[in-house]
């Protein structure tokens, strides 16, 4: 069968033809070399990516729990979580933290990436590896506790000591947690890997031309620079809107959802509901989220149209 | 290099706006290294200069007493019962643990995906690729959050997702299944299939010419030596990012481990770490009032540093690995994402 394997010869520049013919006579062995390319991601994806997800759906209408059987209840775990007051505090905590974030932060790395890119290459080499030092979440988080602690922080000790202010409780307050969570990503901005993946795409010629033309600083951002990276930006948009419904880690071990649920965003509720071993209930929680993300991703991608002209 | 313009640098206004952003790196950076200084410093204090108000900003009396504890944990003699109990492994186990976990699922998601990513970008066409592209990256929009629940039930009796297996009919023997719970395989076969890898890989593989493949096949190269010798070292960047944005993800992941692992000698770092965060929280530790009226025995755990400083050297711990990685890879950041969106 090794025998069989393509053999075609063609004038260069005849690319596309030569990749018909190609394909047209890919062997036998090329056919199943390719299915055994395709079959472990295959199997890894139905059965850890989409089972679990057609199951969640199925199990939000039972009443599983971890002894005796399951049977059929309907849409009883949605009307509970529906009445649950808990339910609403979550979503809401949950909204008001990734509207305050994205808002907040999701620009900075664009901008920062953008500069970053104007330093001189031998500058540029030692700055990223500075900026990109990476610091552990779990690290982070003990640190951050640390700094708002209450009584002998540092952060404490700048608002009384050094700007003259009231105590202030920060994490204690159920009106500043949310904003004192985000506070850190405000501070340690950096520059966004795939961004300046993306700007080196950008042909130079474009800013050249843009120069003759007289444009100015902010105009070449405007009218080059952004719209190039456009495709790049609706992406990580999207995948920032997804995290930050569904924030869990940071939250969950810097305040456990104190002061009274004031940060327990959904996920957080969800797993406490598994903790109670609460199944069918987590997993209606869960699909209200996703129809949730689901609806404003649908909404968003309509609105903001990906890839215009590239 | 564009945005300013190469002739006329000199005028004051140009020079005072590169200043600007000049500046305005500097600060990023100086702000990024922060962190680190303080979690260095605070490694080095006594427990006691940690309560500390005003807060100091270099240690008085350098103390190396909570290095000592975190790596002594379990002789006998440096540990009292009370160490014991909120640190019931010794700390190499953990980070043993958390290495398995991150390299096991590293070592079989990185081909599976870049596998399937190759398959796709160069082997299929048309509509058929279109639509295993949509199947492969169709997870990445959904929620975590939303399969939690299901793939918890799924790695204690696979492959039912019931809390317990069904009867086989006509008997009263319930069906086998595979328990991969509270084992290091909960967390590396769940991960086999990255999407967003996936994502990188097809984006990179996409802007490989198909006349080398084509040049290889005539050659007459069987499709997995030709991804052997050929994409593979031409794809070494995309590699580099993908192993970076895994490791970092996994490194530090804390939802899934604490949901599926349950004994302490299997838990990674991430989740070891947060228990011994709500166990200092609830002894008290990290309250000053209540640290400096503790009883005798609490005492001794104080004084051997087993507050914030210790706290940090587990923080400190946690973060070289991933620095490892990062240095391992920073040389092919920036040449290994082509990603043009999600299209």
């Amino acid at each position: 069968m090794a025998q069989e394997s393509v053999t075609v010869t063609t004038p260069i520049g005849a690319e596309e033809q030569t990749q018909e013919q190609v394909q047209t006579r890919v062997t036998r062995r090329g056919r199943i070399e390719k299915w055994l390319f395709l079959l472990p991601a295959l199997l890894f994806q139905t059965f850890w990516g989409w089972y679990p997800l057609i199951v969640a759906f199925l199990l939000s209408f039972t009443d599983a729990r971890p002894r005796g059987p399951i049977s059929w209840r309907g849409i009883e775990s949605y009307q509970r979580m529906f009445n649950d007051p808990l339910t609403w505090q979550a979503f809401q905590v949950t909204f008001t933290y990734a509207i305050l974030s994205i808002v907040l932060t999701f620009m900075i790395p664009i901008f920062v990436a953008i500069l970053l890119m104007e330093m001189p290459r031998k500058h540029m080499r030692w700055m990223m590896l500075l900026w990109f030092l990476p610091l552990s979440g779990i690290a982070s988080t003990i640190l951050w506790r640390y700094l708002y602690n209450a009584q002998y922080g540092l952060f404490q000790y700048i608002a009384t000591n050094i700007l003259g202010m009231e105590p202030q409780p920060f994490l204690n307050s159920s009106d500043q947690v949310i904003f004192w969570l985000i506070f850190p990503g405000l501070l340690l901005f950096g520059p966004g890997l795939i961004y300046m993946a993306g700007l080196q795409g950008i042909p130079q010629s474009y800013y050249e031309a843009a120069e003759v033309e007289g444009a100015s600083f902010w105009r070449k951002i405007w009218t080059i620079t952004l719209p190039r990276l456009r495709p790049i930006i609706a992406m990580t948009l999207t995948f920032a809107i997804i995290g930050t419904l569904q924030i869990f880690d940071w939250p969950q071990i810097m305040t456990g959802g104190q002061p009274g649920g004031a940060s327990r965003t959904v996920v957080m509720y969800m797993y406490s509901l598994l903790s109670n071993l609460r199944y069918a209930d987590g997993t209606a929680l869960a699909i209200m989220l996703f129809a949730v993300i689901f609806g404003i991703t649908i909404i968003y991608r309509t609105i903001f149209r990906e890839d215009p002209d590239a | 290099m564009a945005l300013f313009p190469k002739v006329g640098r000199k005028q004051p206004g140009v020079r005072f706006a590169w200043y600007t952003v000049v500046a305005i790196l500097l600060l990023g950076i100086f702000l990024h290294l922060l962190p680190f200084y303080f979690m260095i410093t605070t490694s080095f204090k006594t427990t006691q200069e940690t309560f500390a108000i005003p807060p100091t900003l270099w240690p008085q009396e350098p103390s190396f007493k909570a290095w000592e504890l975190i790596f002594n944990v379990t002789t006998a003699s440096s540990s009292s019962e009370r160490i014991r109990t909120l640190l019931p492994q010794p700390m190499y186990i953990y980070f043993r643990n958390s290495m398995i976990q991150v390299l096991g699922a590293m070592a079989i998601s990185l081909p599976v995906t870049a596998f399937a990513a190759y398959a796709n970008s160069k082997l299929q066409q048309g509509r058929t690729a279109r639509w295993f592209f949509l199947f492969f990256i169709g997870t990445l929009m959904l929620p975590f959050a939303v399969t939690l629940i299901p793939s918890f039930l799924l790695t204690r009796n696979f492959p039912f997702p019931t809390p317990n297996p069904p009867l086989i009919p006509g008997t009263e023997n319930p069906f086998p299944t595979i328990r991969i719970w509270n084992t290091p395989w909960a967390i590396i076969i769940p991960a086999g299939f990255n999407a967003f890898n996936f994502l990188l890989f097809k984006g990179f593989f996409d802007t490989i010419p198909n006349s080398i493949i084509q040049a290889a096949r005539v050659d007459g190269g069987s499709e997995f030596n030709i991804f052997r010798r050929i994409v593979v070292p031409m794809s070494i960047p995309v590699f580099a990012v993908a192993a970076w944005f895994q490791f970092g993800a996994l490194w530090d992941s804390f939802l899934w481990p604490l949901v599926v692992l349950q004994s302490t000698d299997v838990i990674p770092m991430s989740v070891a770490i947060n228990n011994l965060i709500q166990a200092f929280q609830q002894a008290g530790v990290t309250n000053a009032d209540q640290a400096m009226g503790a009883s005798q025995a609490f005492q001794q755990a104080l004084d051997a540093g087993l507050s914030w400083p210790g706290l940090m050297v587990l923080g400190i711990l946690q973060t070289i690995p991933v620095f490892v990685m990062f240095i391992i890879c920073r040389e092919y950041l920036l040449k290994g994402v082509r990603l043009r969106g999600l299209k």
